[in-house]
């Protein structure tokens, strides 16, 4: 009773929150609404348009309402635009597993293991996931080129080492979580560390080695410049090159352009969703660890 | 035999095998590439012709062309404004002005942004591209909104437009970096500070800023890399141009190498970008440092290594 006369005060406590009870409109609030609508508005224009234009038959650059059509997506995924699509799907692939397995490797040695200046060999792994890929382009195409590699799968063997420095990162942060009592026990069985890695490191650092593995792919998918130079045959070019080619045509057709960005870009967004159910789960299981 | 100490870690041979495999694809495939483009930019070699396959090192002769070069100043320049203005500091303010107006904003609004703003970075630079010369083109939707209406905004400011792209498409990530961050201000501070009347910019320089110090730190550095890898936006929107309006550097090095032939410039050009990034990295690790220094919290902690905990989680729930 008391407490409640209480919380229906004009300056009551409650256990979660802020204490004193703002009445009205406090500026602080109609300023934080006012900017977040202005900026939510730039960031979500330029995504109104795709979705519109994609629909449309007559899109253009202009943001109009749609006449509605499925033509934009069909014309978008004619044979040689699927086949750019399917070679995306088939780097990234490649550039995913060639990323993650020795990246979980390295990560459960970098994690257990003693090494003199642990620290500085992390820190320039990290300083390694800095660097801009762009550098490396010259000298990777001449390699490349003398050996005569330049296709699609030493191109994809190539961007998952680009991204092997980050995900070894995530997957060590991942690895260190786990308590070391789980796979002390299981050396006590005379489980050899082969196993231990199988068996107990993998299933429990699973949400990691995921976010890295969608890390890698990710990358793969996005990028543009590394197969453009990298691969020679357009047969085997990938869709952001596809995409290319829709902008510097003749007559830039944007229903099509629009209609296939979202395709292509579908893939990474349901990634994304995925790793953050994946996260939620790993928390719940690091705290019931704990 | 010696028995060993269980009570100590020490290094065993064992764990080689489990280093090797990224141990030997780092070296084949990130750190002889980069040894060798040092030696390529010293070299005359070019895409096709007779220095293709018979190439030779020319001693400093491209770093006399380098520092003669006009468009190489420019584009140092542009770089500058590119990864700096729009990087470190544009994404940055933009994603740390979200997150501090989301502390106070309208929970469905919040998370309707929320969502749009981390949808932006999760895009492939190729859709932000398309996307992007759209609405900034003649007739587009930006373009109209700050009152160009014959002429696309692109065409106009085209520096501008690339740098509000990339900011566009970044700082999803720096908001969620600093969300996590803010989380960890103390409540209790906040509300002290309410109850002696400190306005809310009172309460941002004085508690607030201080406590999330490194991690604008880090969003800077993080953006600043991102940027230099955002440049694929640049090349679709505009491929450096026009006349040569937005050739940032890893644009002008590619177009050397691969539109003019010049591999060697080309790669000279990349191991500008490696001291260039280098260098930037540095100077926000020492500012970093430096301004830490007066009333360091914690202690301790190496910023690059603070850096990757908190983007470790940076595909988590947002």
């Amino acid at each position: 009773m008391a407490t409640d006369q209480l919380s229906r005060g004009h300056v009551a406590f409650e256990p979660a929150g802020l204490p004193v009870r703002e009445k009205g409109f406090p500026p602080d609030k109609v300023v934080s609404n006012v900017v977040l609508l202005g900026l939510g508005a730039f960031f979500v224009l330029p995504l109104i348009w795709l979705v519109t234009a994609s629909m449309d038959a007559g899109a253009t650059q202009q943001l109009a309402w749609p006449q509605f059509t499925t033509g934009n997506f069909i014309a978008a995924t004619t044979a040689d635009k699927a086949n750019a699509l399917l070679n995306s799907f088939i780097m990234s692939s490649i550039a995913t597993l060639v990323g993650t397995i020795p990246a979980v490797f390295a990560a459960y040695a970098l994690s257990r293991l003693a090494v003199p200046l642990k620290n500085t060999v992390l820190l320039s792994i990290l300083c390694l996931s800095g660097v801009p890929i762009s550098i490396l382009i010259v000298p990777v195409y001449q390699m490349f080129s003398v050996a005569d590699w330049l296709s699609l799968t030493p191109a994809a063997v190539f961007l998952g080492v680009t991204s092997l420095p980050f995900e070894v990162y995530i997957i060590k942060n991942a690895i260190d979580s786990i308590p070391r009592d789980l796979e002390e026990a299981a050396r006590l069985d005379r489980v050899s560390t082969i196993r231990i890695i199988l068996r107990v490191i993998i299933p429990l650092a699973m949400p990691g080695i995921v976010a890295a593995a969608v890390y890698g792919f990710i990358n793969a998918w996005g990028s543009f410049l590394i197969p453009l130079v990298l691969i020679a045959s357009p047969d085997q070019q990938p869709s952001p090159i596809a995409i290319f080619s829709f902008v510097s045509a003749d007559i830039i057709r944007y229903g099509q352009i629009a209609a296939y960005s979202l395709v292509y870009s579908a893939p990474v967004i349901i990634l994304y969703l995925l790793v953050s159910r994946v996260f939620h789960g790993g928390f719940t299981l690091g705290g019931a660890g704990r | 035999m010696a028995v060993l100490r269980h009570d100590r870690r020490h290094f065993q041979w064992g764990w080689i095998p489990f280093l090797a495999p990224a141990s030997i694809l780092l070296l084949a495939l990130f750190l002889v590439p980069v040894g060798f483009s040092f030696y390529l930019g010293l070299t005359n070699l070019q895409l096709i012709g007779p220095h293709s396959i018979n190439y030779w090192f020319t001693g400093l002769s491209n770093v006399q062309a380098l520092l003669a070069d006009k468009d190489f100043l420019q584009s140092i320049c542009l770089t500058l404004i590119f990864v700096v203005g729009s990087g470190a500091f544009g994404s940055s303010l933009l994603g740390l002005v979200l997150a501090l107006s989301m502390q106070r904003a309208n929970p469905i609004l919040r998370s309707a942004v929320g969502a749009v703003v981390v949808l932006g970075t999760v895009l492939p630079p190729a859709t932000v591209a398309v996307v992007w010369s759209a609405v900034t083109s003649t007739g587009g939707i930006l373009s109209l909104l700050v009152g160009f209406r014959r002429a696309g905004f692109l065409y106009k400011a085209p520096m501008l437009v690339v740098s509000l792209a990339n900011a566009w498409s970044l700082c999803g990530l720096s908001m969620l970096i600093f969300a996590a961050a803010l989380r960890n201000v103390p409540r209790d501070m906040i509300e002290a500070a309410m109850l002696e009347n400190a306005g809310p910019f009172r309460r941002f320089a004085r508690i607030v800023f201080p406590v999330i110090r490194p991690t604008v730190i880090t969003s800077c550095l993080l953006m600043t890399l991102l940027s230099f890898g955002n440049f694929t936006v640049v090349f679709l929107m505009t491929g450096g141009g026009p006349a040569g309006a937005t050739d940032i550097l890893p644009l002008y090095s590619y177009i050397e190498a691969f539109s003019y032939h010049r591999l060697a410039y080309g790669a000279l050009l990349g191991n500008v970008i490696v001291l260039f990034s280098g260098l930037l990295c540095l100077a926000f690790l020492g500012l970093g440092r430096l301004s830490g220094r007066s009333d360091r919290m914690g202690g301790g902690r190496m910023t690059g290594l603070a850096a990757a905990e908190e983007i470790a989680p940076l595909t988590g729930p947002t």
